[in-house]
């Protein structure tokens, strides 16, 4: 028995280090005036030139850790679970430490300490509450002059894009759900919410008020909405795909509507011409009617799915785990729609959600990587990894 | 680690989870009732453990007449200690296979505790893949952490540390037999001391979880071994050679 309990406590200790570790993370690329942005698994935010692949700038994102029973206070890079959001010279990325951040790429590139105000940067920190964290893992939403941020304490944050300040902050969600880990959507005034206990909420984006209308479902929601006219398109953890009406207690239908699916609905769903493109942990992708709730097509990729399909000039773009990436031609008439027209291999994970532009697919791989695809023609273009040693 | 998950990891893991679900969404609850599980499953181990226990208390008026007869010849004393447990079909060393039985459990139950939670990200991810197709399972996701003013996931709570350092403390003291010689004495009294103090200090490195489930299962522990063995054991035994107030 003793020797158990010093082979735990060795656990403990081999599992407590700080320092320069990867820290994990899958924020996914952006891209912007031929600029990639993209948030690495060691918690930088890194900008790169997308004819030259050069890296223009990179900033590191560090907090302090606790360090738990053994370890003393540390400074560690941060987690970036959130897709940078490019918003003219400003750059604004949320990390799993609870801090916002506005870095402009003006600054960043001449690498001077942050934050300037005179370049309009600025940092947030998330509120601690208790023993909440302030995890910030759901992607941040803009719409208008404002940020909205959700967190792990389960709290909904309205920022002032500009300055950061706090508009409101809306507790509505925290005391009966739990954390948000879910990005919120807008649609004129109201913001749309969805939780992992399965509720969805409508909260006036000006205010951060409760509107009259909620949703509850049976099972909590993985995904991020996705709002589409008056409908909100989310996946579950009962394996199913739901279509909402707004303002409905009942959903449209649910998808599948007997056998559930092979897994979770974990990334959110594409719209396209009144079809829904949903992708699935079970590795597949369904094409569903937006309207009935009818499978048009499936297509099974054999690994599990877990970033967002990206749709550019007609062509759907699917990246599983295992490092596939799918190219299939909505437009097809004389082909299968549901036969991928390209199949790529990058050779490692893709969680993370992706960009296109230009016919070329931006995708950070698991291996800290960035990928470049040529969908069209289906092969690499290019791929270069995002270690400081490759950097300038 | 595949063949781990498939036979031990997974099955505890869904287990929790599904019993989480039917008691009402409560994963604290869920802790209690594997460990009830558990108990119940090691229960022909821990039996064996326990009248090991009751024959060593019985035959303590003998072991203290070896140690007056040969209290100077430790070889001599213990041969004759070796001798009296084989015929009393005693094994002192037998306390061991529950330990071991359970260790494996201990792992699966700290990795389902992390998984099930969902502490991370990753671990959400990670769990979708280890859960089986059971509605009942799926629908319970995600699970409530909070139990008793506890947050299962959540590390460093003293006062759970105390209970778990404090309930081992008793169990340890109502199973160890008094030394034999003043060196074994100055020895049992560390470990005494050195096994709660680990599992206590265990109790704040672990999510609260884990700490719920050695507490509940020294617990059990205790209640059993007081009516197998028909009392306290050595709890108010008093050590020989612990100096007596004059």
């Amino acid at each position: 028995m003793f020797l158990i309990a010093v082979g735990l406590l060795s656990l403990v200790l081999v599992s407590c280090s700080g320092g320069a570790q990867a820290v994990g993370g899958w924020s996914g690329t952006a891209i912007d005036d031929g600029v990639i942005y993209a948030g690495t698994r060691d918690g930088r935010l890194v900008a790169v030139n997308s004819s030259t692949r050069d890296v223009l700038w990179f900033f590191a994102i560090v907090t302090t850790s606790s360090g738990g029973l053994s370890c003393g206070p540390t400074s560690v890079a941060a987690a970036i679970y959130t897709t940078p959001i490019v918003d003219t010279d400003l750059i604004y990325v949320g990390t799993y430490s609870g801090q916002v951040l506005a870095l402009s790429t003006v600054a960043r590139s001449q690498n001077l300490t942050f934050p300037q105000q005179r370049y309009g940067e600025w940092e947030w920190y998330c509120p601690l509450d208790g023993a909440k964290s302030n995890a910030i893992v759901a992607d941040l939403a803009m719409s208008g002059d404002a940020l909205y941020v959700a967190s792990s304490n389960g709290r909904v944050y309205s920022l002032d894009k500009q300055f950061g300040d706090l508009n409101w902050e809306s507790k509505v969600l925290d005391e009966r759900h739990g954390k948000l880990w879910t990005s919120p959507v807008i649609q004129g005034d109201t913001l749309y919410g969805s939780t992992l206990d399965g509720h969805i909420y409508a909260l006036s984006a000006e205010t951060g008020e409760l509107l009259g209308w909620s949703f509850e479902a049976g099972a909590g929601f993985a995904s991020s909405p996705v709002i589409h006219g008056d409908t909100l398109f989310v996946g579950s953890f009962d394996r199913r795909l739901y279509a909402i009406e707004t303002g409905s207690n009942v959903s449209r239908w649910r998808f599948p509507e007997e056998e559930p699916a092979g897994n979770w609905f974990w990334a959110s769903p594409i719209i396209n011409e009144g079809i829904v493109y949903a992708v699935c942990l079970d590795g597949r992708l369904y094409a569903v009617e937006a309207e009935t709730g009818e499978k048009e097509w499936e297509f099974d990729a054999g690994s599990a799915i877990v970033s967002s399909p990206v749709l550019t000039d007609n062509l759907l773009v699917v990246a599983d785990e295992s490092g596939t990436v799918y190219v299939f031609d909505l437009s097809a008439q004389f082909v299968d729609e549901a036969v991928p027209l390209k199949t790529i291999s990058i050779g490692t994970a893709v969680k993370s959600s992706f960009c296109a532009q230009d016919g070329l697919a931006y995708i950070r791989g698991q291996d800290n990587s960035i990928y470049v695809v040529d969908i069209e023609r289906g092969e690499i273009v290019d791929g270069w990894p995002l270690s400081l040693a490759t950097e300038k | 680690m595949a063949v781990w998950n498939l036979i031990i990891a997974n099955p505890v893991l869904n287990v929790l989870v599904a019993l989480s679900h039917v008691l009402g969404g409560q994963f604290g609850l869920a802790i209690i009732a594997l460990t009830v599980i558990v108990r119940l499953i090691t229960w022909p181990l821990n039996k064996r453990q326990l009248n090991s226990t009751k024959a060593l208390q019985e035959m303590q008026p003998k072991i203290q007449e070896l140690q007056k007869k040969y209290g100077k010849n430790q070889q001599k004393l213990q041969q004759e200690m070796m001798k009296l447990y084989k015929e009393a079909g005693v094994n002192p060393l037998g306390c061991l296979w529950p330990m071991l039985v359970q260790f494996p459990i201990w792992i699966a139950l700290y990795q389902a505790i992390m998984s099930a939670l969902a502490a991370t990200p990753e671990s959400l991810l990670g769990l979708a893949q280890r859960l089986y197709s059971w509605g009942i399972v799926n629908q319970a996701i995600p699970l409530n952490s909070s139990f008793l003013g506890l947050d299962l996931a959540a590390r460093g709570n003293i006062v759970l540390a105390i209970i778990v350092g404090g309930t081992m403390w008793v169990q340890q003291k109502m199973t160890q037999a008094p030394a034999v010689d003043p060196r074994q004495e100055s020895t049992s009294r560390i470990m005494l001391l050195m096994m709660p103090l680990m599992f206590g200090l265990l109790s704040l490195s672990f999510p609260a979880g884990l700490g719920l489930y050695w507490a509940v299962s020294t617990v059990i522990g205790i209640i059993t071994q007081y009516f197998v063995t028909g009392g306290w054991g050595y709890l108010k035994l008093r050590s020989p050679f612990q100096p007596t107030a004059k």
